[in-house]
């Protein structure tokens, strides 16, 4: 992985990113001109301190909010060129999704919830695939209870596995060990982390923790609205020192 | 506290608006009520006060027949009595009057006015007496034998203009006028609508009523005795065997209008009736939406508690919101029912009962009483929601969700079980022969039980009636289906305002085609005739006994015979009571009209005989060759032997005279229908012709086939349904409301359940999916529950007329159907709003919700 950005290929970029509040003088770039590319099969997290623009890029590149100016591209699709129902489709069938918490419907059992964006496709997805899934998930014989029935590292696990169901060209996790306690935090990112090297997924995730961040494969550092830093196979402690350096 | 409240309320304007929705509609039925009414009196109190503006007394017979609902025949006096009167020192003018049924003829060869529910058809009498009620206002007053005039509006509306030919048909039969004049009652061109045939008095006495007699005598004063001492003089100098009682003006004037208020007090209280109904579906959308506010706001009130407010104060903030919403829904309500007491004018206006001009009266008791009432209904819908925001835990603050609790299950089956079983046993006993009165009783115990289970079989019967939509919709109909199921509270309480309407319209349809197929069943078996020719002038006028004697001379006819109905006074162990008699042609009756004698012809009737049935005999204790003394309503005495006695009362009722009664007496006479039966080998269309040729001829009636004439017996009973199928209608928009209220809270409160979803792939169109099926299922599930009740319902109503001759039980299934059908589309119509709502969940925010 010393060099990412020869021969592979981009699951997600964005180009010129800004976004913009307000106008004139008193106008507040969250966003400010922003380039990255994610690559294909590829950990990424996304860091900084609160403010930096972090879930505000993820929110953009995934087609949650729009841009002020630049590009996104999903698996070479210009996100602008699309109208609302073509963005729903590209979410529910190239894009995952991991929230930090209430991430399930709770009228729907475990199982209902993993396949969500197939049955709202209408789809019954490549059935190897899903057993994958569902036999990486672990649940075993709590497939059918509701979310209410199911611990918080349980829950977080079926969102995984249900933003892994549509074999999406890239997973956006939204600090989805948030809410949970560390060893519930651990087994998820290892979870994700499986997702990446056995199912060979590409996820982006978004988080202010270092021990979180190191389970990636490549860190960016936001600062104000610009990609500040990047680091590459990084360790909790590489991560810590970086955030110190870039907080003074 | 109170400032707190206060300020809680203002700052959630949406919620205060939906709350609001719910009084509003309720207390605008309930204004445009009294409004209307209150308009109404007022209107025709002024319009007889005008009528009778220079009349200074009026001269009528004492004896009257009342056969109760407004129907009352007064004996007629003698002609010569306006001579009497103007004799009389002290009287400057009189002119005799004259009110009976006319139909005109129009041009067409069609009767003017409308059949069936309409404005009376009169024939009146007309004269230049100064205190007269009409006024010539194109033409001339009529003078001659042959000639007549009539209203402004129905001569304008018919195309009658002076000169024109014009036919009649009244007591005298029909027979053609010239029309000399245009008339104009008072200041309003027609009173309410009515048609008016207006001839000089002599001919208004030989051709509407009897030859030599009038209704009554107007009469001003010289002005040398007041009003009072003139009538007493009058009654003293008029001979006192002719029963004559004299009223002044004024008396007159308020006995008119007490007759006319005491009418449309009937109407009103039919109206309010109806407003309250739908103000009771209106308590339990006002019941609903407090309960879920208070739930949504429970971690608020929960925050309250913990820093230190106490469970009153949280119940009273909820009360004061209760009250805002009381005081700006029945103040908006107030005013929104001047709108529908304008709309009602104009439904009347459609069905060609046409109201003088007047501004809309807006009286003190209608703002005092829908004020008090819009309060009280909201402030006792918010009671149960306040007093259990009270008992939130302050811990409850540190939770993340509220949930509207469902209490315990067994208990609540529990309690509904009980009152359902005391329901059924109060009905037990009064199948068993207790009174009737008790049923009101027993089917009020049940509909609390059903309301009280609601939210206990709320869950199953959803997931029951959303199975179509899981199948059909795959996830997103599954979604709703659960949604539904979710909250069983929430949605057993929307349901409930679909339950009552659906119940009452189902009850009402269950008890209509009862009764229509029961009518049906009695026509069949009385009516074994061909053809009928219908008046159709209800209980006023109708043919001159000859048409049937025309019609018996056609060739092709075997026999007719004319059916009609009098009032009369009938003594009954030793008291005289108000009876409608039915009048039959023995001599044709026979073979046509079956009315279950027993054991002999009805040749038997002679004129100094009766029929009478058999209920009538048992509890009069009479028997055959018993005396029956019967007064005719022109006031002639007979003892009548009872001839006869049948047992098929439905039709005819208790007594049945002969017409040959009637011969020499002054009661004008009319049939109410003809039966016909035809020659055998007749071909169907060869006698159609023949009988329409006299019809024409004569000028009105209908000719009906059998078949075409119990249908339109049976049919009858769809006007009574299709008013209170109009009135039950505002309590389904109540429903309606409801049901969109409560989604549109669920909508605010799934927020972030709406977002997550748009975010893994939901587009709008499923959104609204989702939304508009939960919507049909909670519509489904009232109208379902609705329905069982309703026949229920039906069933107890039906049960206790088997005293009227009703014994059977109809279960309408198209009328079922419909109403499911409709449920359907309400919950769809419901849905649209919430659903838009819905898709515009902002995602982002609603993801960053925690």
């Amino acid at each position: 992985m010393n060099s990412p950005l020869v021969n592979t290929t981009v699951a997600a970029a964005t180009s010129h990113a800004v976004k913009q509040y307000g106008s004139g003088d008193g106008a507040i770039y969250a966003l400010n001109d922003i380039s990255v590319d994610f690559i294909s099969g590829q950990f990424t997290a996304i860091m900084g301190p609160s403010g930096s623009g972090k879930s505000t890029l993820m929110h953009c590149i995934a087609g949650l909010d729009q841009l002020t100016s630049g590009s996104t591209l999903i698996d070479g699709v210009d996100l602008s060129t699309l109208n609302d129902k073509e963005l729903t489709l590209m979410r529910r069938e190239r894009i995952g999704f991991i929230f930090q918490a209430f991430n399930l419907v709770p009228t729907l059992s475990a199982e209902e919830n993993i396949r969500l964006p197939l049955l709202l496709g209408n789809k019954s997805g490549d059935p190897e695939w899903i057993k994958k899934v569902i036999d990486t998930v672990g649940l075993g014989n709590r497939l059918a209870h509701r979310p209410s029935e199911l611990s918080g590292g349980q829950q977080q696990r079926v969102a995984v596995a249900r933003a892994l169901a549509t074999q999406p060209r890239i997973i956006f996790a939204d600090e989805p060990t948030g809410n949970v306690d560390s060893t519930t935090g651990t087994e998820i990112l290892t979870f994700m982390r499986r997702a990446v090297d056995e199912l060979g997924q590409t996820i982006v995730m978004v988080t202010h923790d270092p021990v979180s961040a190191a389970f990636a494969d490549r860190i960016i550092f936001l600062a104000d609205g610009k990609i500040v830093d990047e680091m590459l196979e990084p360790t909790a402690t590489k991560v810590l020192d970086r955030m110190k350096s870039l907080g003074s | 506290m109170f400032r707190i409240a206060l300020k809680g309320v203002l700052a959630r304007k949406a919620r205060l608006f939906l709350t609001s929705i719910a009084v509003v509609l309720g207390t605008a039925f309930l204004s445009g009520t009294y409004i209307f009414s209150d308009t109404l009196t007022t209107t025709f109190d002024q319009l007889f006060a005008d009528i009778y503006k220079n009349t200074d007394g009026y001269v009528r017979s004492s004896k009257v027949i009342d056969a109760g609902f407004g129907q009352e025949e007064r004996q007629l006096i003698p002609i010569s009595t306006i001579d009497l009167v103007r004799k009389i020192p002290g009287v400057s003018g009189a002119a005799g009057n004259i009110q009976a049924f006319a139909r005109i003829i129009g041009k067409d060869g069609k009767p003017l006015g409308k059949d069936g529910i309409g404005p009376p058809t009169f024939g009146s009498s007309i004269s230049n007496y100064k205190g007269e009620l009409w006024k010539i206002s194109k033409g001339v007053l009529p003078t001659k034998p042959d000639e007549l005039a009539m209203d402004d509006v129905n001569a304008k509306k018919a195309k009658f203009q002076v000169g024109d030919s014009v036919k009649v048909v009244a007591a005298g039969g029909s027979r053609m006028f010239k029309l000399v004049g245009i008339a104009r009652h008072g200041d309003v061109r027609s009173p309410g609508g009515a048609t008016f045939a207006l001839f000089d008095i002599n001919t208004a006495s030989e051709f509407l009523v009897k030859s030599g007699f009038i209704d009554s005598v107007l009469l001003q004063s010289d002005g040398t005795l007041s009003d009072e001492e003139l009538a007493v003089k009058i009654t003293a100098a008029l001979p006192t065997d002719l029963d004559i009682e004299t009223l002044t003006g004024a008396q007159i004037t308020q006995e008119t209008q007490d007759g006319v208020g005491q009418r449309l007090s009937f109407f009103a209280t039919l109206l309010s009736v109806f407003s309250f109904i739908a103000l009771g579906v209106g308590c339990f959308v006002i019941y609903n939406v407090f309960s879920i506010t208070a739930a949504q706001r429970q971690r608020e009130n929960a925050l309250f508690r913990a820093i230190g407010a106490s469970k009153r104060q949280i119940t009273q903030a909820m009360l004061i919101e209760a009250i805002a919403v009381g005081i700006i829904g029945s103040v908006t309500g107030l005013f929104a029912g001047v709108l529908l007491a304008q709309g009602l004018s104009g439904v009347l206006r459609v069905t060609g009962i046409d109201l003088p001009p007047g501004s809309l009266v807006f009286a003190q008791h209608t703002v005092v009483t829908v004020l008090i009432v819009g309060m009280v209904v909201t402030v006792i819908s918010a009671i149960m929601p306040a007093l259990r925001a009270g008992k939130v835990p302050p811990l409850a603050a540190m939770r993340s969700t509220a949930l509207d609790t469902a209490g315990s299950i067994r208990r609540r089956v529990m309690i509904a079980a009980a009152f359902a079983a005391s329901g059924f046993v109060v009905l037990l006993a009064v199948i068993r022969g207790a009174d009737n009165v008790l049923l009101g009783i027993a089917i009020l115990l049940v509909f609390i039980a059903v309301l009280i289970a609601g939210p206990a079989v709320a869950r199953p019967v959803s997931l029951f009636i959303g199975r179509p939509a899981a199948r059909l919709r795959g996830i997103t109909g599954a979604m709703a289906r659960q949604n539904a199921a979710r909250n069983p509270k929430r949605t057993s309480r929307t349901a409930a305002p679909v339950l009552i309407g659906v119940a009452l319209v189902m009850a009402v349809t269950v008890l209509a085609s009862t009764i229509r197929a029961e009518i049906t069943d009695i026509f069949s078996k009385q009516f074994t005739g061909d053809f009928t020719i219908n008046a159709d002038d209800r209980f006023f006028g109708g043919f001159n006994p000859s048409l049937a004697d025309d019609i018996n001379a056609l060739p092709g006819v075997q026999r007719a015979s004319g059916f009609g109905v009098s009032i009369a006074n009938v003594s009954l162990s030793g008291k005289s009571k108000s009876k409608f008699v039915t009048v039959i042609d023995p001599q044709t009756i026979d073979g046509i009209f079956d009315i279950g004698l027993i054991a002999i012809s009805p040749k038997a009737l002679t004129k100094e005989g009766i029929f009478i049935s058999q209920k009538a005999a048992d509890k009069n204790s009479l028997i055959l060759g018993s005396t029956i003394a019967v007064e005719l309503s022109d006031g002639s005495e007979h003892d009548l032997i009872v001839q006869g006695i049948y047992v098929r009362d439905q039709l005819v009722g208790g007594y049945t005279v002969s017409r040959q009664l009637f011969e020499g007496t002054v009661v004008s006479r009319f049939d109410a229908a003809i039966f016909v039966l035809k020659k055998d080998g007749v071909k169907d269309s060869d006698i159609r012709t023949s009988l329409t040729g006299v019809i024409n001829k004569y000028g009105t009636g209908k000719l009906l086939s059998k078949s075409e004439y119990i249908k339109k017996q049976a049919s009858q009973v769809n006007q009574l349904l299709g008013l209170i199928y109009g009135l039950l209608f505002l309590s389904v928009i109540i429903a309606i409301v409801g049901i969109i209220i409560t989604l549109l809270l669920s909508v605010h409160e799934r927020q972030r359940e709406i977002g997550l979803m748009r975010a893994v792939g939901m587009t709008k169109s499923q959104v609204r999916t989702t939304v508009r099926w939960e919507s049909v299922i909670t519509s489904l599930l009232g109208a379902v529950m609705g329905i069982l009740l309703g026949l229920g319902l039906g069933w107890v109503v039906i049960f206790s007329l088997r005293d009227q001759g009703i014994k059977r039980f109809t279960v309408p299934t198209t009328g079922t159907f419909v109403i499911l059908i409709l449920s359907f589309i309400i919950g769809v119509i419901a849905a649209a709003y919430p659903a838009h709502r819905a898709t515009k969940v902002d995602l982002l925010a609603a993801l960053a919700m925690t």
